[in-house]
């Protein structure tokens, strides 16, 4: 369907554009990890406690580059106004938004594998295949937060502190997710405790569905007029 | 049968067209037809509405009320038959100048994208930079580049927005001659410009806005160009 | 031809008799009618109060929801006004219920806080969007851009609403939180009066609705006025 081939055009230009400048992806895994090793030296490492607490610094770590990521991904389109070179053509403002969104999720998975990486040497977990469910977990955290910031990442754009207001919107929205995250993360990983993990995977999925079709069905009254 | 100089066809109409932001109306009451063929110069003051005019018709902003008509089909804008170019380069820098185009290509669905860039890169003189980033090119270049954008889908209806701007001698000089080339092709062209001679150069009508309403309307053999300094000048005093 | 804001405190000032005789009603009820709690004493009939505002406070935001819609569906300037004092009333009850609740609550549940607790918790997110609706308002000058924005986010607040306390519920599960619901059997008087008292709040609610709607929509004529003439005398 010619829609999907437009959400790929727009996704893979944010991604080649992404690419051309690497430093930027470079500039937000450095930060990423660095909050990681902040939280190391601000808890006592080894103690049973900061490990309990570890999956918490995980996700907390992810948030701050996601929030960073988002907010360029339409400072890119504010530069040149290439963003009222998108709203003008014929492309439907919903495919817009998926376009957006795919590329921003992609960003995430890329950076947040590297930081699971980071994560597991820094708090000293085994690699096994318990971190496959780390990584879903880091998938379906990625559409969800994506969805949404998308809409509000678009809405302050053109703000002045957007770098403040972005998380202020955005940091109640998702607390559905950060809870689902941290804690199936945490009963995988430490508790070896698979039981909750079924209703936490669900939450996420039906978080992403709905503010998916949200974020596709208001983008018009975002960007548009 | 229609003889090759039959009247010119209606494009667009403005009907009542007003936009307010706030309290502030920018644009007053505008009623104006654009038939096929038209090169209208769009002169005024700064702040007289010219830009959200221009923007009302690209469907970029929607009338607070009145209509902007497109006349074949009757209906609202019609974005893929529009070309615009403003203040920005709508580019994006990391991409190089084909890349550019065969995006927008893609956008606005463009029949074999990548051909129909290659061959507005010739026809901008920028086939040599074609494969460099846009953010090495000079001021001219991404004016040339960003109006081959504009013009790659076809559109039925060119807006420029002060293309001039920045421009050196050289890049006027291209500018002209595509501008002139658009002309001949029967292209509808709305241009807004400061520059009196080279609106009057170009278009074949002229309208001159002034806080937000039109305040002049001729077309250009009914104006005396070298008393129409003087004629604008006393169109927007007051 | 009266004004929609004329109109509106029209609307005010006709629920000012109903509020006053269902808030006597709820105030005897609250104090008179419904038993003395065991537990807590006296103190426990602040519950009554505490529900009416809770009830307000989400209520307020799914009006706010409404309006959103509303406004994005006919564009009409005055679901803004509407939405924004919707939301104005929100969280301020919002406030009180956050503020009333530790206050009364830390005697028996020996904590200040209980996050576990899907009801507090959630408020607590409720009123961060709250928050950040006006904080996103700020931002932006007043048109129909801050309209449609702050519309958006209210809709999206609102859908969220409801996962968010799911999720808090999920997570109490597995870490039960040493909370025991305090009066977990109401006696038939304790739940009248709890009831009047959630209506006397939605009058109470729709009556400084209409009014802050009033108050809105008279400000931006006074400014539209103001403007006006400084155009005319240019």
């Amino acid at each position: 369907m010619r829609h999907l081939k437009l959400i790929w055009v727009l996704a893979a230009k944010d991604l080649r554009i992404e690419y051309r400048s690497r430093q930027a992806f470079l500039t937000t895994l450095f930060f990423a990890v660095l909050i990681l090793i902040v939280f190391n030296f601000a808890f006592d490492p080894g103690s049973a406690s900061t490990r309990d607490a570890s999956p918490g610094i995980l996700w907390v770590a992810l948030l701050f580059p996601g929030m960073i990521q988002l907010n360029r991904s339409f400072q890119s389109e504010m530069e040149e106004g290439t963003l009222q070179g998108i709203v003008m053509s014929p492309v439907d403002r919903g495919v817009f938004f998926l376009g957006k969104l795919l590329a921003n999720w992609l960003f995430l998975l890329a950076i947040d594998i590297f930081i699971l990486i980071a994560f597991v040497v820094f708090f000293n977990f085994a690699v096994e295949p318990r971190l496959f469910w780390v990584v879903l977990l880091m998938f379906l955290v990625g559409g969800g937060f994506s969805a949404v910031g998308t809409v509000f990442a678009a809405m302050v754009s053109n703000v002045r502190i957007r770098e403040v207001m972005l998380p202020i919107l955005l940091f109640p929205i998702i607390v559905p997710i950060i809870l689902a995250a941290v804690n199936a993360t945490r009963e995988v990983l430490i508790h070896n405790d698979f039981s909750t993990l079924g209703r936490w995977l669900q939450l996420l999925v039906a978080f992403d569905v709905i503010f998916l079709a949200a974020g596709f069905l208001v983008f018009d009254y975002v960007v548009g007029e | 049968m229609p003889s090759a100089s039959a009247a010119p066809q209606p494009l667009v109409r403005l009907v009542n067209l007003t936009r307010k932001f706030g309290p502030v109306t920018a644009v007053k009451n505008v009623n104006l037809e654009i038939r096929t063929g038209d090169f209208l110069a769009i002169f005024g003051p700064n702040g007289a509405g010219k830009s959200t005019l221009l923007k009302m018709v690209a469907s970029l902003l929607p009338p607070t009320s009145g209509e902007v008509v497109f006349l074949p089909n009757g209906s609202g804008p019609n974005r893929s038959e529009v070309g615009y170019v403003s203040h920005q380069t709508l580019l994006y820098n990391e991409l190089t100048g084909r890349e550019n185009l065969t995006f927008y290509g893609r956008l606005y669905s463009v029949p074999d994208e990548e051909a129909a860039a290659a061959e507005m890169l010739v026809r901008m003189g920028l086939r040599d930079s074609a494969d460099l980033p846009v953010r090495g090119y000079s001021r001219g270049m991404k004016q040339r580049l960003t109006l081959g954008r504009a013009l790659l889908h076809q559109p039925r209806l060119v807006l420029l927005d002060e293309p001039y701007t920045g421009l050196d001698q050289h890049g006027s000089r291209l500018l002209t001659k595509i501008l002139v080339s658009l002309r001949e092709e029967g292209r509808t062209v709305l241009m807004i410009t400061h520059s009196l001679a080279e609106g009057l150069e170009l278009g074949s009508r002229v309208i001159i806005q002034h806080r937000g309403k039109l305040v002049f309307q001729a077309t250009r053999d009914e104006v005396d160009r070298a008393d129409f300094e003087n004629l604008y000048f006393k169109a927007v005093e007051r | 031809m009266q004004s929609t804001a004329d109109r509106h405190l029209t609307f005010a000032a006709w629920l000012l008799i109903p509020l006053y005789i269902v808030g006597v009603v709820a105030l005897w009820a609250a104090f008179l009618h419904a038993p003395t709690e065991r537990v807590m004493g006296e103190v426990q009939r602040i519950f009554y109060f505490h529900v009416g505002a809770a009830w307000t406070a989400f209520f307020a935001f799914f009006i706010v929801f409404v309006a959103g819609i509303l406004y994005l569906w006919r564009r009409n300037p005055f679901w803004d006004e509407f939405g924004a004092a919707s939301a104005e009333i929100g969280v301020i009850f919002t406030t009180i219920v956050l503020t009333t609740g530790p206050i009364w609550a830390r005697p028996i549940w020996n904590t200040w806080w209980p996050w576990g607790d899907p009801r507090v918790t959630t408020t607590l997110v409720l009123w961060l969007i709250y928050v950040a609706y006006f904080i996103l308002r700020s931002t932006l000058p007043e048109g129909e851009k801050r309209a449609r924005f702050a519309a958006v986010f209210g809709i999206i607040g609102f859908i969220d609403v409801p996962i968010v306390f799911l999720s808090i519920r999920w997570w109490r599960t597995i870490h039960p939180v040493v909370i025991t619901r305090t009066g977990a059997r109401l006696e038939p008087e304790m739940f009248q009066a709890m009831m009047i008292a959630v209506v006397a709040f939605t009058f109470l609610y729709f009556a400084l609705l209409f009014l802050r709607t009033a108050m809105r929509l008279q400000n931006n004529a006074a400014e539209e006025m103001t403007h006006i003439v400084r155009e005319r005398s240019e």
